[in-house]
């Protein structure tokens, strides 16, 4: 993508994740120090009114994170925000987007937004990246 | 059950965290950047570095929240230098705000952070919102 020519709303980078399994939630668990048991045991999701354990959100945001220092490796991240405006359940795959909002001298501000396999939000971000 | 407003202004007390090389390399691993450079941490590290010492269920607990009703709402980082293997941090965290929605169905906790080198100073800034899904009384 050339940043240069892309125009304000243009899908300027995007990833598609494979299903995420319940190792690499219990993996993220280990290496975030995020053991809510929501996200490892499925009786206590089960009474936390899901179907199965739900991906960590900030699981999410780290991918979509991922896409943004890979793509735009040339800038300084400044500021990186999320909502996490629905859960993710196990063995779901992200779809992670970012679109330009704008791109100045100064650097670059991106909307970004993570979809599971039918298309539905999940997250619900932004992220500012200086020129360095 | 309403949180207590007097929580309000609580902080844990300061915290250090020691960046390690093997800690970096595993959090890069659970989020599948095992490929990506290996001595400064991606940018949601700053939220393990926050969690360290099991900071976040102590803040819930001392709320009186019940993990089961606990959902992470929003996050917002602020960056103002790298987090680097080696790195000897000081992590504060306070709860900023608390505000309910819907009668009382949903309770709102704001907790930020900040995340200090001794010499680099201010590395970063984390603001975290939990949401907490109150069980609607039976009427």
């Amino acid at each position: 993508m050339n940043l240069d020519t892309a125009n304000p709303g243009d899908l300027v980078a995007e990833y598609q994740t494979g299903p995420i399994p319940r190792e690499q939630l219990a993996l993220y668990a280990e290496a975030s120090g995020d053991s809510n048991p929501l996200h490892l045991e499925t009786t206590f999701a089960q009474k936390a009114g899901f179907d199965d354990v739900i991906v960590h959100g900030m699981l999410g945001m780290a991918l979509l994170g991922q896409l943004v220092s890979t793509q735009f490796a040339a800038f300084t991240l400044t500021k990186f925000d999320a909502r996490f405006v629905a859960v993710l359940p196990v063995n779901q795959s992200l779809r992670c987007t970012a679109k330009l909002v704008s791109h100045t001298a100064n650097g670059l501000t991106l909307d970004l937004e993570a979809f599971d396999g039918d298309g539905k939000s999940i997250i619900v971000g932004n992220a500012v990246l200086a020129r360095p | 059950m309403a949180i207590d407003r007097a929580h309000l202004g609580f902080a844990l007390p300061p915290f250090t965290v020691e960046v390690t090389a093997a800690r970096i390399a595993l959090f890069l691993k659970a989020i599948g950047a095992e490929d990506g450079p290996q001595d400064i941490a991606p940018p949601t590290f700053m939220k393990a570095v926050e969690g360290e010492q099991n900071s976040s269920r102590r803040i819930l607990e001392t709320l009186g929240v019940d993990l089961r009703r606990v959902l992470h709402a929003e996050q917002q980082f602020d960056y103002l230098g790298p987090i680097r293997a080696g790195d000897s941090l000081v992590v504060q965290r306070t709860v900023t705000d608390l505000y309910d929605k819907k009668n009382g169905a949903m309770d709102f906790i704001v907790i930020e952070s900040t995340v200090a080198h001794a010499e680099r100073g201010l590395l970063g800034r984390s603001r975290q919102v939990v949401l907490v899904r109150n069980p609607v009384p039976k009427s």
